[in-house]
């Protein structure tokens, strides 16, 4: 019983950190239509950057206030300098984004060096959970990570703001029209995005060894779990996150981590074939 | 659009040129170049590969590495008397057959699973060959039969005997001239393929699909069949690496050379099966010289190229001055004819 609890608290964990990621890139193409390739190395900065903060005598939570802001003005430059360029070329995107994430893992082999860095996590105390021992850090991310994907429904949903992103998803050529800056707003987006996802490579730096190439571990997931779930509204990704990140670290503890890796995969194929539009319907993928 | 363009008399001129260059290349090179050209043209035919699939059939696949891992693992576990069952069988030409097959099995299968019902479309099909690589690699890595993250070694040569025992390929010269002959073999079906009524459906399905369905075409069928076919090419030259480089590991599964083929065509020009063989074979020799002095800074570089060639050359490099150097002679040569009619 233990065991079966940490294991859903570990679940409850990875998804947390999926749908976090998941959700800059959802965002990212549901206003602008870029599936962006280099969301990963956005993750992989946001480990860097706290990591940078520590080795400079700063406290943890400085680093985790840091990490989103760094990654997010680096959002904000890509966006200025490449993205804007090749909106509406859907496939140029791709490819330009993935281009940016071999400079950015090269410049961080550059600075950093090609090997593994770690971190320490800063609290070490466990907490006894209905009888099963549980480290309270991993608690802290759980909590950081619903916070802000709480705020960010806030924002998307209650806020002028959100609904202007709304609008602009639903139709852009329309929205601008009605006055909304679509400009402003695709920077804020990608900017937040990318913030979201540097975040999310703070907070689970200390669980995990920092390399260069970590990005990639992190942007399969959270694309499957877009897959898997949809792009119909952002409650799809929950339940997409919640699919694959389930079904991997079950599965990873059951079996292997890379049988997991197998059975994930193919789990997406499968719901490719049978729901084209993602589990929760919605938006067809790459329309 | 780049891949709308119709087929250049005067760009195919300069390739016939080249191929014919090449050729006589070896002549003035020594052997460790000699080498070193075989085993580029080797990604060579990895690159046509990317480019029929990805430039004529419009199909970004991110995960190509996995059929030239496919191939070069199938080419070593049977030349290095690993088949399950028949330890006897060494035989080359039976593993250049699986290398070719089990890739096309592979995407034959994977493409019913892409492409059927309402299908995956564009940058989606992207993602999903990109989550296949990782995951291909990870699986290579861990599975023992196949010698996990050391890989394979002492892979022999291609063997001419019927079960080896036969005449040894290893001779620079030899390699050289063998893999420029497979290259331009592949080169010339494809190309064949591409001008055939059958290359210009994949041509209106990836222009606009929607209506070559509409006028019978299966679309599905299509875009599996040329999946396969791209992936049993890019089985072949990873079993023709293997056989040179006499080592295989799971890198060559996984989604660092599909990034590589990737750049490769988009330098070189995904829209011309040549610009695509000369971009791999441009870079691999740069790469060469280049990144001892610059080390890491050379990736860095070719990385902000790549994205570069993206935004500004959409024909890649090599195509661009193909089109150019192409447009230019067919203007001469309709100024002659004017000029003498």
């Amino acid at each position: 019983m233990d065991a079966a609890l940490t294991l859903a608290l570990d679940a409850a964990n990875y998804i947390l950190i999926l749908i976090l990621i998941g959700l800059g890139l959802a965002v990212i193409f549901g206003l602008m239509n870029v599936i962006n390739m280099a969301h990963g190395e956005f993750v992989m900065l946001g480990a860097y950057t706290l990591l940078t903060v520590k080795m400079a005598g700063g406290g943890f939570w400085l680093g985790i206030i840091a990490a989103p802001l760094v990654v997010g003005v680096v959002g904000l430059v890509i966006e200025e300098i490449v993205l804007r360029r090749i909106y509406g070329r859907v496939i140029d995107a791709i490819l330009a984004t993935w281009g940016l994430s071999i400079g950015l893992q090269q410049a961080v082999v550059l600075i950093f060096g090609p090997g593994s860095h770690s971190v320490s996590a800063p609290i070490d105390a466990t907490v006894s959970i209905l009888g099963a021992p549980y480290p309270v850090f991993r608690l802290v991310i759980m909590a950081i990570a619903v916070i802000v994907i709480v705020a960010t429904f806030w924002v998307f949903l209650r806020t002028r703001i959100g609904l202007a992103a709304r609008g602009v998803i639903a139709n852009r050529a329309m929205a601008s029209c009605l006055g909304i800056n679509t400009r402003k707003l695709d920077r804020l987006t990608f900017s937040l995005g990318a913030a979201l996802a540097g975040l999310a490579g703070a907070v689970v730096a200390p669980l995990i060894s920092i390399d260069p190439l970590m990005g990639i571990g992190f942007l399969v997931p959270a694309f499957l779990a877009i897959i898997v779930g949809g792009l119909g509204s952002l409650s799809s990704l929950i339940v997409g996150g919640s699919l694959v990140g389930g079904t991997d670290t079950v599965a990873a503890n059951l079996l292997s981590p890379v049988w997991a890796q197998v059975i994930v995969f193919a789990m997406a194929i499968l719901v490719i074939r049978l729901f084209p539009r993602g589990v929760m319907g919605g938006r067809e993928l790459g329309r | 659009m780049i891949g709308r363009l119709p087929a250049l008399k005067g760009a195919d001129m300069l390739a016939a040129a080249a191929w014919i260059a090449l050729a006589f290349l070896p002549l003035g090179l020594n052997d460790w170049l000699r080498g070193d050209l075989a085993t580029y043209f080797t990604y060579g035919i990895f690159a046509m590969s990317l480019a029929f699939v990805w430039g004529h059939c419009g199909l970004l696949c991110l995960g190509q590495g996995v059929f030239f891992g496919l191939g070069a693992y199938a080419m070593s576990v049977t030349t290095l008397g690993m088949l399950p069952g028949a330890p006897a069988l060494i035989s080359s030409w039976l593993g250049l057959v699986f290398a070719v097959v089990l890739p096309a099995v592979a995407a034959q299968l994977l493409g019913r699973f892409f492409f059927g019902g309402r299908g995956l479309h564009g940058a989606f099909f992207g993602i999903v060959t990109l989550a296949l690589a990782f995951i291909a690699e990870r699986a290579a890595i861990n599975w023992d039969y196949l010698g996990g993250l050391n890989g394979l070694m002492n892979i022999p040569p291609i063997n001419l005997g019927v079960n080896g025992g036969g005449f040894e390929i290893w001779d620079t010269t030899a390699l050289y001239y063998l893999h420029l002959a497979v290259a331009f073999a592949v080169f010339a079906v494809l190309t064949w393929l591409l001008r055939s009524p059958y290359g210009t459906a994949l041509a209106a399905i990836r222009d606009d699909e929607e209506r070559t369905r509409s006028f019978g075409y299966d679309a599905a069928q299509y875009k599996t069949t040329a999946f396969s076919i791209g992936a049993a090419v890019a089985g072949l030259s990873g079993a023709l690496f293997v056989a040179q480089f006499g080592f295989a590991s799971p890198p060559l599964i996984g989604f660092k050379l599909s990034a590589e083929v990737l750049i490769w065509v988009a330098l070189g020009g995904r829209g011309m099966l040549f610009a695509a063989f000369t971009g791999a074979i441009l870079v691999r020799t740069l790469e060469g010289y280049l990144s001892e002095t610059f080390g890491q800074y050379w990736l860095l570089a070719l990385g902000l190229l790549f994205v570069l060639a993206v935004i500004v050359f959409p024909r890649g490099l090599i195509g661009e001055f193909l089109h150019r150097a192409g447009g230019w002679i067919d203007r001469q040569r309709r100024q002659t004819v004017r000029a003498g009619g």
